[in-house]
């Protein structure tokens, strides 16, 4: 090594940028010459004025980077999820297909789901109307023992409302029937069990109640309805009453075409 | 000691697992304040710096590849946002030399600069007064991990360019040190 290389080098020496070959050389030749020593000191200073007190850094410095880690973190996992929805509908057409499928089967059973949860509801609502009708029913009780013709023609007519009917309003019904006063009464409580005939005791009663009817319209409305059901136990009771003596005229006439309806 | 790679941790990070971002922190943020100290003198500063580095980092983490030596981008980082400080802050000249002597003066104490040769006293001077480029080369050239291949990294040169960068800076500080003593 030659003094020029030795002085372009001494630079390179101190930032230990020599090949450890060349830096072994550098040395030697300080060694050799040490005359150039104070050169290489020097040089030495200023490379080393550098190498000051550094302080060390605070546990502050540490906390705000970790703070901002994890707000990094927080961020980029929210993210990820609005990304990975929006990659799912960035993909071929086939893929995009079978998100759509996806999605509608999902909604479906949604849906679905949706409408099983909506029938809890509607057992209240059933449980309510079932509430209903036990009151209807006793407003019909209650209405049918009122003096009141009016309020008796409406009792039978809530029970027309009823979705079905007790063995105690078909009683109370029969008991209309054949005790109220008033004819009208007696005519809409036919009309209100005309719609239960398809059970056997409501026929029997009705059979039961022509001899006791002693109303000409009440007569006639029964000889129509038996007519209607071909009820042919009804003849029986009709023919009794034809021969009845104070039997109004028309009704006796009505009767005998409905028993000849009838067979 | 390192088992993991500057490269293959800042990979990670790159691919979303912020939080490898913390071991590169830990390796690197002596270093990271130490720079910036040596730049600014001003500590509480220089963690602020470095705090910014590592946001930075998260911000341009797209821009890392393979090929890239973690070392030589996280120094090119620093540099970048030491300087964007101080253009921000033109106030806070620190090439300007009464208010590093007054600084030198406020920040230590008399006894010890009393202790202080006047030799030292001069160089601390002159290094003040260095252009902040060449001041820089120094200290990053002081940092064992980084050669001239590395520094052109940094500052966007040749190897060769480097080097004659360094030696300038070195022997640009002698002149001014000398200018200084035979005042």
């Amino acid at each position: 090594m030659d003094y020029i290389t030795f002085q372009n080098s001494i630079t390179d020496y101190l930032s230990e940028n020599l090949s450890i070959a060349k830096k072994e050389e550098f040395e030697q030749f300080l060694y050799d010459y040490p005359q150039h020593q104070e050169e290489f000191q020097e040089a030495k200073l200023f490379w080393d004025g550098f190498s000051e007190e550094i302080p060390e850094p605070t546990t502050a410095m540490d906390v705000n980077f970790y703070t901002m880690l994890n707000s990094q973190k927080e961020k980029e996992s929210q993210e990820s999820i609005f990304t990975k929805i929006a990659n799912l509908f960035s993909g071929n057409l086939i893929k995009q297909l079978s998100y759509t499928f996806a999605v509608l089967a999902i909604g479906f059973f949604l849906g679905k789901q949706l409408n099983s949860t909506t029938n809890i509801p509607e057992k209240t609502i059933e449980v309510a109307e079932k509430e209903t009708e036990n009151v209807r029913s006793q407003l019909v009780l209650t209405l049918l023992d009122q003096p009141s013709a009016n309020k008796r023609l409406q009792a039978v007519n809530e029970v027309q409302k009823l979705n079905s009917v007790t063995e105690t309003i078909i009683k109370a019904l029969f008991s209309t029937l054949n005790n109220d006063s008033s004819v009208n009464v007696r005519l809409s409580a036919v009309e209100a069990l005309a719609n239960y005939t398809n059970i056997p005791s409501v026929r029997k009663g009705l059979i039961a109640s022509i001899l006791k009817q002693d109303s000409p319209l009440v007569q006639i409305a029964l000889a129509d309805l038996m007519v209607v059901l071909q009820e042919k136990k009804a003849v029986e009771p009709f023919k009794q009453l034809i021969e009845k003596e104070d039997i109004n005229e028309s009704a006796k006439q009505k009767m005998k075409e409905s028993i000849n309806r009838i067979i | 000691m390192n088992t993991l790679s500057d490269n293959s941790l800042m990979l990670r990070v790159k691919a979303g697992e912020s939080h490898t971002l913390g071991l590169l922190y830990e390796r690197y943020k002596k270093r990271l304040f130490g720079f910036f100290y040596q730049m600014n003198k001003n500590a509480s500063l220089s963690e602020d710096l470095v705090q910014n580095v590592f946001i930075r980092i998260l911000k341009y983490k797209h821009t890392y590849t393979e090929e890239s030596n973690f070392i030589s981008w996280l120094f090119q980082i620093a540099r970048n946002e030491n300087y964007d400080y101080f253009k921000k802050q033109k106030k806070h000249n620190h090439d300007d030399f009464e208010t590093v002597s007054y600084a030198l003066n406020g920040s230590d104490s008399f006894e010890r600069n009393i202790e202080l040769s006047e030799r030292k006293i001069n160089l601390k001077i002159a290094i003040s007064k260095l252009p902040s480029e060449k001041k820089e080369l120094i200290i990053l050239s002081k940092l064992k991990e980084l050669k001239y291949k590395e520094i052109s990294e940094i500052m966007g040169c040749t190897e060769g360019n480097a080097r004659i960068k360094v030696h300038r800076a070195l022997h640009d500080l002698r002149e001014i040190y000398l200018t200084l003593e035979k005042r």
